[in-house]
Order: structure tokens, then C-alpha cells, then sequence
């Protein structure tokens, strides 16, 4: 896949066949039209309802964790049995979800393959639209939420002073969420500044041109900042290659320094970060096979494009797998008491069908994938990347709420059954994910029209 | 700050504006600037730029965010207020290691991007300068200076030409700080 | 909110089977999984051994209750406090008498556990500073142990090698539940040996 040639130049041989990557050999301003397009016309009546029904969603997420503010952690179906459910399980799915986004701007530029460029500023965007949906959940899941500055190491404060626990997997997660949140926006904005000054030329006047003209940093092509920027560049995406292993892992440690049976596990790090790159492609996929046909971008994210992304979520959907298979091997080698009492439990108690709906989803599905045909089927490609994503929160779930009520003691033992206000919030959070997402694709170029042009006629 | 006249070339593509770059070093014409749409490989030798410093930039500034972390941690649970935190050590060394890590990605790569933007000189609601409308749309523009320090700006105006200019502007007059 | 429960075991089977049962609260663990997980240091370990639960400084995320392995802990789930959604005592000015006035009443949100009835351990050491004399064993007395009317429940300080517990601690009857996990509990339990109907 990899072409190494980057930077061999056939003197631009007419006769030299246009990038597989990008459909025709449209023309530098046609690219910058054809990208430009959404941003300069009146968005058509199908984003109106899709922004209505995600807005919609939206409100009943402000309503419902204004109500959770009022009332207390009770109104979920928790208890003293299982502290965690849908909470931290819709944390660590949003967060795992954003994962793709940096592996496609960073991994796959250090990589460099170019079939990257149609879809990593899209990807990036999802990354963080993504993680502020996590970023809600360690909030909300406060007993005192409006304490939640407590987890934060500001000095001098008037308790001592009193600081945090460096120990523990939560405050970790503080700074690697932190850190990831910033990291993926300063490089998804960086990446944005050639287009943004795209933009701002187009612009004829008024508040458009001033907004423009302050998101765009003054940028005007010059070489002497090109040649900083392609290093800055490589460099953040060094920087970020490392946070999409460790974020995860870190995620992971919350479970995984634990000590109850299904979460003290050493193989949660790799694990997560492959199931997180797995439902981050599968997300990836749902959002881009829709609005390449609805923005009419086709030509730009080509069916091979989805095929790349196709194989990468085989990949990872075969490594989760196989850290199903050495998890239940384990735990039988072991011969830990509750360690196979937990996976008996997993396979045949009260919430054995979310453990099979997991592995439907996880392992048996993406196999469909070995298949040409099925990865350059775009039906079959849209509906398997919602059944990964389904799957994955069910993995996710799985692990927290089956290993939490089923643990050491029998007289510690409880069920989780979600209530309405469980439910409405993962509902509203997708609404704020799609809301976002609905909102770049109308304001900010989608795709990166300067990496695009570079790989359309730089070669 | 003086106003100079400006030789500015345009180009509809790299292939071109390399040809251009070269015939005009090679007969020593000083290249002011080249404004491209995305980063032409080559480009950099052709014009003679130094490779940056900016990875000296990330590797102190992530050194800092190591140091700062791990001094950081360990005055708050060693030495300001110690605490029998289910019976781990006080220096936890190896539960340190996670925010080391992060705050030194965070603290390098922000350094980076400050240094990079202040070396660019980019920063927000910065008024652009364009040599030519369309250098961010479908244009390359090759700049060079046409002082009385020796650029002879008839010469530069043929080799552009001879390079497969598209046209050539001999009397643009920019600002230029001195 | 019970902060002891009595956990209740079945030896045997059918109609046969006898209970057995097993007073269960927080163990005060040395070496506490539930400490190292708080992010803000609402628990830690006093330097008498008392597993803390500091209620003005818990955030209430609940982590700490998941990594309990005796599953001890309690959460505020609701304000249960002169709320009347609930029908606690505490719902009412005169329900709320039947309180302890030692025993600060926690806040929506906060963990919970038994601490050993550390007000009590306060008044004891606080009497015995006052008498100029060191605490002796059984000046103070828990409330779980005051209760009980077989006197099942010992407290004392084990440091004391000369003390109840730490003589009983220290016979071949002792053992700590869950040993094997390594979280070194400084509450320890003693092995029933009760006669068996002989097999017919």
C-alpha cells in the first residue's frame, strides 16, 4: 500500500495515470471547490433533520443530567453491588471511538500512506467529538459533581494543602484524557490552518472574512513556513502515535489494577487499544459512508478508501478476538477460583446475552471482511460498522457490570438493570457526537483540500 | 519599513515552479519566498533552506514536562504530605509513571507548536500577505526581490518564463520589514 | 445503611443443611485495594490503622466500592436526609433524634463504611488522657460489640501484645476472609468448631 516514492517526481508525465486514491484528475481548483461546497451553500433539508433529531437528543441529555444533578446517582439502576454501569462503560466506548481518528492523522502519516488524506480531518474531528462525550461521563457519574475540582492538583488550596492520588488509574486518566483532548485538537487545527486560509480568500466580506481571517493565523503558503509546518507535523504526530497506545491502556488500568475477578488482567492494555481502534474504524466508516454520498464527495473517499479502512478493522476485530479466546484460556489455566467462576458466569448467567451478542459482533462479523466483495460493498460495510460499534459497547458493559456483580463474597453479589435515565443519556450522547459532527461538516472543510491537492498532483 | 519592488512568478503547477526554482539559483538569483499549496518535495533544496531546529524544541520542552512531573509527584507524596495510601510505598516511583508520561507529551508538543508559530510569525487574526490572489487555491507563486542589491529583475523574469511561468508580475510593491 | 451485614453461608444440603453465619463489615485492610484507586485521597489509612472515609473530601465516583472485595462499602445513593421521598427517620425533625449526635450524617454522594466506631476510639483516648493513663483494653468498646449478646465480637488494639484480640488473633482458630487476595485485614475471624451429628 505504502508508495516510498513520495518524493520522486516524474517531471509531472502527462502519461504518468492519476493517484488511485482520488477518483478522475480533478483539477487544483476543483478540488477546493468541490471541498468548499458545504460550506458556502445553504445545507440541504436532510442535515436540517438529522441536526433536529441529534439536537433534540441533546436536550433530553441536558434535561436528564440536570435531573441527575438534582437527584442523585439513584435514579440509574445502580447499587452497592454494581457502582459502575452505564457510565464509565459509555466512557470508555467514546473514548476507545477517538482512537481511530489519531491512528488515521498520525500513525498513518509517520506510515506514510497516502490514501490517509481523504479522511483524516474528518477522523480527527470525530476523535474529538468523541472524547468530549467521554470527557462528560467522568463528570456526571460524581456523587459530587460540583466537587469535581478536587481531582485537580491546584495549589495552593486551603486543605492542608491537600493533594490528589497519583496512584490512582482515575487521576491518570485525568491527565491522559487532558492530554489526549489537546493534543488531537492542536494537530487537527494545525492541520486545518492551509484550508482555513483557503477559505478566508474565498470569502467575500463581512464576518465570514473576519472569522476566517482569525481562525486562518495569517497563513499564505510561504515554503520557508511550509517546510517548519511538514516538520511540526511529523513531530505531533510522533507526539500522538504514543497517546493512542498509552490513553487506552491508561483507560484500561482502571480495571485492570483492580482486583476483582474479569478486571485484574494484564492483557486489558493491549486489548483495549486494539478493541478501541476497532470501534474507532467502525465509526469512521458509519460517518464517512454517509456523507461522502450526501455531501457528494464520492470521488474524493473512493470505495478504496473504505476497503483500507475495511482491513484495518478485520485487524483489530481479529486481535480482540483472540484476547477473547487467551482471557477464557487463562482463566482456566489459572485455576483461580473466581477467575473461572467470573468467565462460567459470563457465558452462562443472567447476562449471558450480552456476551453472546459480543461475539457476534466482535469476532464472527468482522470475519465477513476476509471477502473482496464484502469489503467493497458499501450496504454491507454501513451495517457492519453499526453492529461493531453495538458489540463494542456491549465488550465494554460485559466487562464492567458482569465483573462487578458477581465478584468475591456471594453476600456482595447484585444485578444492574438500566433505568430510563440510564438509557436517555447513551441516547443523548450520541446526539451530542452526531450534533458536532453535523455542525463541521456544514462550517469546516471535511476533508483536507491541501493533503488531497498534494497527493492528486504532487507525484 | 521600506516599500520594494517585487518580482512575482506564477505558477499552475510544482512541476514548473521546481524548473523555475532552480534555473534562478543556479544563475544566482536570490529566491525571496516560493508560496506553494501544499509542501513541494524538493522544494526546500532547491531553495537552499536549512533543515529546522524545531525537534531541539520538542525535546527540551518534553524534558521540562518530565522533569516538572516527576518533581511535581513526588514533593506532593513524599515530602509535603505523605500518606498511608493502602499501604504503597510513598515514593511510588512506577504509579508516577503514567502522568510522566503524558505531561511530557503535553508539555513537548504544545512547546513545539508555540515555537513553530512564533518562528512562522502566525498567529490568530493575522493579516495575510499574498503575493497573488489564488496561492491558496490553484496557485504557486515563486517571489523574488528586485533590489538594487544585485537581483537583476529582467533576468529572473525570462527564466521564470523559460521555466513555464504563467505570467510574471515585475512591479509589485509589499512592505517590507527591514 | 448497614455497615455490618451478617452474611449467611448454608453447610450441607436439602433440609439438612445447617447455617452458618459470619458478621461482615469493612476489614480495615493493611494493605487496602479501595485506597489506592480514590483519586482524591478520601481514603487512607490512619497511623493507628483505621481505614479512613473522609465524607467532605469524597467525590463520590465509586471506584473505591467496585475494587472492595468484601463488598463493604456503602454510597449515598440520594439525599436521605429530610427528604420525603423516603420514609427513613430521618425524614422528619423528630426522626431525626433517633440519631447518633456523634456521627456526622453524610451527604448525597459520599462513600460510606464502618470505621470501627472511631468517635468511640476519640472518647476513649480522650478519657484516658484525661484519667493521665494509658488506654487500657476494653475501655473501648464498638457498638457492634457492645451489642452482641454473646460477646462474638472482640475489639481492642493489636498492637498490644497482651490484649484480647491480639491473644486471640494469634491462636490456631484465626484466619482473615479472603487472605489469599493479600489485603492483609486487621480484622480477623475465628474458626468454628461445633460437634457433628454422626453418619447413620
Amino acid at each position: 500500500m505504502s508508495d516510498l516514492d513520495l518524493h520522486r517526481h516524474d517531471a509531472g508525465d502527462p502519461l504518468l495515470p492519476p493517484t488511485r486514491w482520488i477518483d478522475g484528475a480533478p483539477s487544483l481548483h476543483k478540488i477546493t471547490t468541490d471541498i468548499s461546497r458545504p460550506m458556502e451553500a445553504r445545507p440541504g433539508r436532510g442535515w436540517w433533520i438529522c441536526l433536529g433529531i441529534a439536537g433534540l437528543a441533546v436536550v433530553n441529555l441536558l434535561a436528564m443530567v440536570g435531573y441527575l444533578f438534582a437527584k442523585g446517582i439513584g435514579i440509574w439502576g445502580l447499587n452497592n453491588a454494581v457502582g459502575w454501569a452505564f457510565d464509565i462503560t459509555n466512557f470508555v466506548f467514546w473514548i476507545g471511538i477517538g482512537h481511530a481518528g489519531t491512528l488515521i492523522s498520525a500513525i498513518l502519516l509517520l506510515f506514510r500512506q497516502k490514501w490517509r488524506t481523504s479522511i483524516n480531518r474528518s477522523a480527527e474531528a470525530m476523535t474529538i467529538f468523541a472524547v468530549m462525550c467521554a470527557g462528560l461521563f467522568p463528570l456526571i457519574h460524581m456523587g459530587r459533581p460540583w466537587d469535581a475540582f478536587f481531582i485537580f492538583p491546584y495549589f495552593p488550596n486551603q486543605r492542608g494543602p491537600l493533594w490528589i492520588n497519583f496512584r490512582s488509574p482515575l487521576v491518570w486518566d485525568v491527565f491522559a484524557i487532558s492530554t489526549y483532548f489537546t493534543i488531537s485538537l492542536v494537530f487537527w487545527y494545525l492541520g486545518m490552518l492551509p484550508d482555513l486560509a483557503t477559505l478566508r480568500d474565498r470569502a467575500l466580506g463581512g464576518i465570514r472574512k473576519l472569522v476566517l481571517r482569525f481562525a486562518a493565523f495569517g497563513w499564505n503558503g510561504s515554503q520557508r513556513t511550509w517546510s517548519r509546518y511538514e516538520m511540526v507535523s511529523l513531530i505531533l504526530a510522533a507526539l500522538a502515535t504514543p497517546l493512542v497506545l498509552s490513553v487506552h491502556s491508561i483507560v484500561s488500568t482502571d480495571f485492570a489494577t483492580s482486583l476483582i475477578p474479569g478486571w485484574h488482567t494484564t492483557i486489558f492494555p493491549p486489548y483495549f487499544v486494539a478493541g478501541a481502534i476497532y470501534s474507532g474504524f467502525g465509526m469512521v466508516l458509519t460517518l464517512l459512508i454517509i456523507t461522502r454520498q450526501t455531501m457528494h464527495l464520492e470521488r474524493y473517499i473512493t470505495i478504496r478508501h473504505l476497503e483500507a479502512m475495511a482491513k484495518v478493522t478485520l485487524l483489530t476485530g481479529s486481535l480482540v478476538g483472540y484476547a477473547y479466546a487467551t482471557e477464557f484460556f487463562n482463566a482456566w489455566y489459572g485455576g483461580n477460583l473466581y477467575e473461572r467462576y467470573h468467565f462460567i458466569n459470563r457465558a452462562t448467567g443472567p447476562y449471558a446475552w450480552c456476551f453472546y451478542l459480543m461475539v457476534l459482533c466482535n469476532v464472527l462479523v468482522p470475519q465477513a471482511l476476509w471477502w473482496k466483495r464484502a469489503r467493497t460493498n458499501i450496504a454491507l460495510l454501513f451495517v457492519l460498522s453499526i453492529l461493531v460499534n453495538v458489540g463494542m459497547w456491549f465488550e465494554r458493559f460485559v466487562i464492567i457490570v458482569v465483573s462487578l456483580h458477581r465478584a468475591f463474597l456471594p453476600s456482595g453479589w447484585g444485578m444492574f438493570y438500566p433505568t430510563v435515565f440510564d438509557i436517555g443519556i447513551l441516547v443523548g450522547s450520541f446526539g451530542l457526537f452526531f450534533t458536532l459532527f453535523l455542525l463541521f461538516i456544514r462550517f469546516l472543510p471535511m476533508i483536507a483540500m491541501w493533503e488531497v491537492k498534494g497527493v492528486a498532483h504532487g507525484d | 519599513m521600506a516599500t520594494e519592488t517585487f518580482v512575482v512568478g506564477t505558477f499552475s503547477g510544482a512541476r514548473e515552479l521546481l524548473a523555475a526554482v532552480r534555473a534562478l539559483r543556479g544563475a544566482g538569483v536570490a529566491v525571496h519566498d516560493v508560496h506553494a499549496l501544499y509542501p513541494v518535495h524538493g522544494l526546500d533544496a532547491a531553495m537552499g533552506i536549512r533543515r529546522t531546529k524545531l525537534p531541539f524544541v520538542t525535546l527540551l520542552a518534553g524534558l521540562l514536562g518530565l522533569c516538572f512531573a516527576l518533581t511535581f509527584q513526588y514533593y506532593t507524596a513524599v515530602f509535603d504530605w505523605p500518606l498511608d495510601v493502602g499501604g504503597k510505598p510513598e515514593n511510588s516511583t512506577l504509579a508516577f509513571v503514567p502522568v510522566c508520561f503524558e505531561l511530557t507529551v503535553l508539555i513537548g508538543g504544545l512547546g513545539t507548536v508555540g515555537a513553530f508559530l512564533l518562528r512562522a510569525r502566525l498567529y490568530p487574526g493575522k493579516r495575510e500577505e499574498l503575493p497573488v490572489l489564488g496561492v491558496t487555491n490553484n496557485v504557486f507563486a515563486l517571489v523574488v526581490r528586485a533590489d538594487p542589491h544585485g537581483n537583476d529583475a529582467r533576468l529572473a523574469r525570462t527564466l521564470m518564463l523559460q521555466a513555464g511561468a504563467d505570467e510574471v508580475d515585475d512591479e509589485r510593491q509589499a512592505e517590507v520589514l527591514s | 445503611m448497614h455497615w455490618l451485614r451478617i452474611d449467611r453461608y448454608y453447610d450441607g444440603d436439602g433440609a439438612a443443611a445447617r447455617s452458618v453465619h459470619q458478621p461482615m463489615m469493612c476489614q480495615h485492610c493493611n494493605h487496602a485495594p479501595c485506597e489506592t484507586v480514590c483519586p482524591v485521597l478520601a481514603t487512607t489509612t490512619s497511623s493507628e490503622g483505621i481505614n479512613q472515609q473522609v465524607y467532605n473530601r469524597c467525590i463520590g465516583t465509586r471506584y473505591c466500592a467496585n475494587n472492595c472485595p468484601y463488598k463493604v462499602r456503602r454510597f449515598n445513593w440520594h439525599n436521605y436526609t429530610a427528604n420525603s421521598d423516603f420514609d427513613f427517620n430521618m425524614a422528619s425533625p423528630l426522626g431525626r433524634l433517633v440519631l447518633n449526635p456523634d456521627v456526622t450524617v453524610r451527604s448525597r454522594g459520599v462513600m460510606e463504611k464502618c470505621n470501627l466506631c472511631v468517635q468511640r476510639i476519640q472518647l476513649g483516648k480522650n478519657q484516658a488522657t484525661l484519667s493521665r493513663r494509658p488506654i487500657a483494653d476494653g475501655d473501648v468498646a464498638t457498638a457492634c460489640q457492645q451489642s452482641c449478646p454473646t460477646g462474638a465480637i472482640v475489639f481492642g488494639d493489636l498492637k498490644d501484645p497482651n490484649s484480647r484480640v491480639s491473644k486471640l488473633l494469634a491462636g490456631r482458630r484465626a484466619y482473615h476472609v479472603l487472605e489469599e487476595l493479600g489485603t492483609r485485614p486487621s480484622v480477623g475471624y475465628l474458626k468454628k468448631v461445633a460437634p457433628q451429628e454422626e453418619e447413620t
